[in-house]
């Protein structure tokens, strides 16, 4: 079974590597690791574990994300989900935003997490 | 672990011309409840960690409201859930006044949902201080009937349990009702499934057989924030339903328009007879009124139908309060009340309720519920609010669920919506935590003052701050209690 490194990245803290296999999701390696992530329905409907991704390792460009060097980055290459991501808007899905709860690595990626990535997704519509 | 362990022993007699000894649970009538109760020494609150950081499980707070004790404003217990990631949000009683006939019925246990887990926990409170969690139901059991995203509880006679539920098993429409049984094991659908596409909250009256529901949302569109493009897209609900309480059908839908979009929170007047009730409006902030006028004339489907004409009739809504939006020199856009919460007192003299947007908490003189009349108004955190610290204290949000006295003479509040909703428009709360105020009400005089020497501080919880909801109290109060 492949194996991949997945840096979690976590928005005004830490940054750590797990190991997740093919047919796990990152949420469920981050449990078994100790390394927490915020999460909540874990059916791909509240978005509560969003990450962003930010790097793929040796991915093909693609999508209209990009790296911090201005590469293009697909979620597609770094995951497969496990059931549609219902809480992601194609905006989101466009901008590298990744459902972690459903997510199934396939490569070697870097990806922002943490409670405030949450936020990135809606804005106050007033302000 | 029933509640209702004698109740094969007691005739099954709900007639109400017959039949009305008080031998169970609550009061018999909503006035008993005033006269009977004592002050509330305690408060049940939600409490929740889920989408910080902060890697702990939400939990059910019990808050001392005695002031006479030494741990007064304090929270002396914390029931923390099995799990992360549940958003505690709306709970209930397993039983009420309305079951107040039925002997060996107990007022004892709590259904705490998860909002976002759809997971159902049980809290036995025989320990009044010191309740303890005896009874989960996992997400997957929830699932299976095509169902998630728990939200009101409200314990209906005969010791079962309803709950609304906002979504299907995927996050998506159409959502519907879970009924436990008295040993709390889910028994199945309420209704026949597809009656409505959303769901939020409801309220029953019995003596009428009618249930109003209303809507907020699928899941999967209010879990994550507030996109104002899903109100453009018609994402967002703005109808409420009129069910047949008895088959579980839906008999009449409204809707509201855009003056009534997003209409939450709904209450029946508590007298039992009454056919009067009022709902918010929260993104339209608008009050409704609505109630059933009856007609001489019988309805066309039954004269159709050839079946024996029924006592004709309809609901009827009416806009009765509106709340303007307010200008704010660092807001692009003017800022609407946001009225998320609303609750009637015991005696059905006085609404209340929060505009947590502008910080403000309103008090309604409802003794004409067709023309309600200003009583008062607390202006209190949130972005407008008058008062932003208390005991040097700052507020991060405005007042959001609302709890009264069963006597009238107290009204508590917190601060908290719902955690992604609270980041998007008081993003200092993550960092702060809530609080619970108290103010003080003179019914006679239809006035409201801030008690300042009452705080509850849910930023200084051990594990870091955390974002207090619904409250309840332990013998019944204004927004379970519901009369056969």
């Amino acid at each position: 079974m492949a194996r991949y490194d997945v840096t979690l990245d976590r928005v005004g803290g830490p940054t750590r590597t797990i190991e997740v296999d093919e047919d796990e999701t990152v949420l469920e390696a981050s449990r078994r690791s100790g390394i927490p992530l915020p999460y909540g329905c874990r059916t791909g409907a509240c978005g509560t574990c969003v990450g962003r991704l930010l790097a793929i390792e040796g991915a093909e460009s693609g999508g209209g994300a990009t790296d911090a060097d201005g590469a293009p980055i697909d979620v597609a290459d770094a995951f497969a989900y496990r059931r549609e991501p219902r809480a992601l808007k194609p905006r989101h899905r466009n901008d590298g935003y990744v459902l972690l709860c459903i997510a199934r690595p396939r490569a070697n990626s870097r990806v922002a997490v943490g409670s405030r990535v949450q936020t990135e997704l809606v804005d106050n519509p007033w302000k | 672990m029933s509640d209702a362990s004698t109740t094969d022993d007691v005739e099954p007699d709900h007639d109400h011309e017959h039949h009305h000894d008080h031998e169970g649970p609550g009061y018999s009538t909503p006035q008993a409840a005033i006269e009977e109760s004592e002050r509330e020494k305690l408060a049940y609150v939600m409490s929740l960690y889920v989408g910080t950081d902060v890697d702990e499980p939400d939990f059910v707070a019990v808050v001392d409201l005695d002031p006479e004790s030494d741990t007064y404003c304090d929270i002396v217990d914390r029931i923390e859930m099995p799990n992360r990631g549940d958003e505690l949000h709306h709970f209930g009683w397993n039983a009420c006044s309305s079951s107040c006939h039925v002997e060996g019925l107990e007022r004892r246990h709590l259904i705490v949902p998860g909002q976002r887990s759809s997971r159902l926990h049980v809290i036995d409170t025989k320990d009044r201080r010191n309740p303890e969690l005896v009874e989960v139901i996992e997400p997957e059991e929830v699932f299976e009937y095509d169902l998630s995203a728990p939200h009101t509880v409200h314990c209906v006679p005969d010791g079962k349990i309803l709950i609304s539920m906002l979504g299907d098993a995927d996050g998506e429409l159409p959502g519907g009702f879970l009924e436990l049984n008295d040993d709390f094991e889910i028994e199945g659908r309420w209704e026949p499934p597809g009656e409505i596409e959303m769901n939020y909250d409801y309220w029953y009256q019995p003596r009428q057989n009618v249930m109003v529901s209303t809507e907020w949302a699928a899941p999967k569109t209010y879990y994550p924030g507030f996109d104002l493009d899903d109100v453009e897209n018609g994402e967002y609900g703005q109808r409420i339903h009129f069910w047949d309480w008895e088959n579980g059908t839906v008999e009449q839908t409204i809707d509201l328009g855009e003056e009534g979009l997003i209409p939450l929170e709904v209450r029946f007047l508590h007298t039992p007879e009454s056919t009067h009730g009022f709902v918010g409006a929260a993104l339209s902030s608008n009050i409704f009124h609505f109630w059933r006028e009856e007609s001489a004339a019988p309805r066309a489907a039954d004269e159709a139908s050839g079946d024996e004409p029924r006592a004709s009739g309809e609901y009827r809504v009416e806009k009765a309060i509106d709340f303007e939006s307010r200008e704010h020199d660092d807001w692009d856009m003017p800022v609407p009340g946001l009225t998320t919460d609303i609750l009637l007192s015991m005696d059905d003299r006085y609404l209340f309720g929060s505009n947590w947007l502008h910080g403000e908490v309103w008090m309604y003189d409802v003794s004409d519920p067709a023309n309600p009349r200003r009583a008062d108004t607390l202006s209190v955190g949130g972005t407008f609010g008058e008062v932003q610290e208390v005991q040097g204290r700052e507020l991060a949000a405005g007042p959001q669920m609302l709890q009264l006295s069963l006597d009238g003479e107290r009204l508590y509040f917190t601060t908290s919506l719902f955690s992604s909703w609270d980041d998007q428009f008081y993003p200092e709360e993550a960092e702060r935590g809530s609080v619970m105020l108290k103010a003080d009400v003179d019914p006679r005089n239809g006035t409201m003052t801030l008690d300042e020497d009452f705080l509850v501080d849910w930023g200084e919880c051990p594990a870091g701050p955390a974002r207090a909801h619904e409250i309840r109290w332990p013998d019944g109060d204004c927004t379970s209690d519901v009369w056969q």
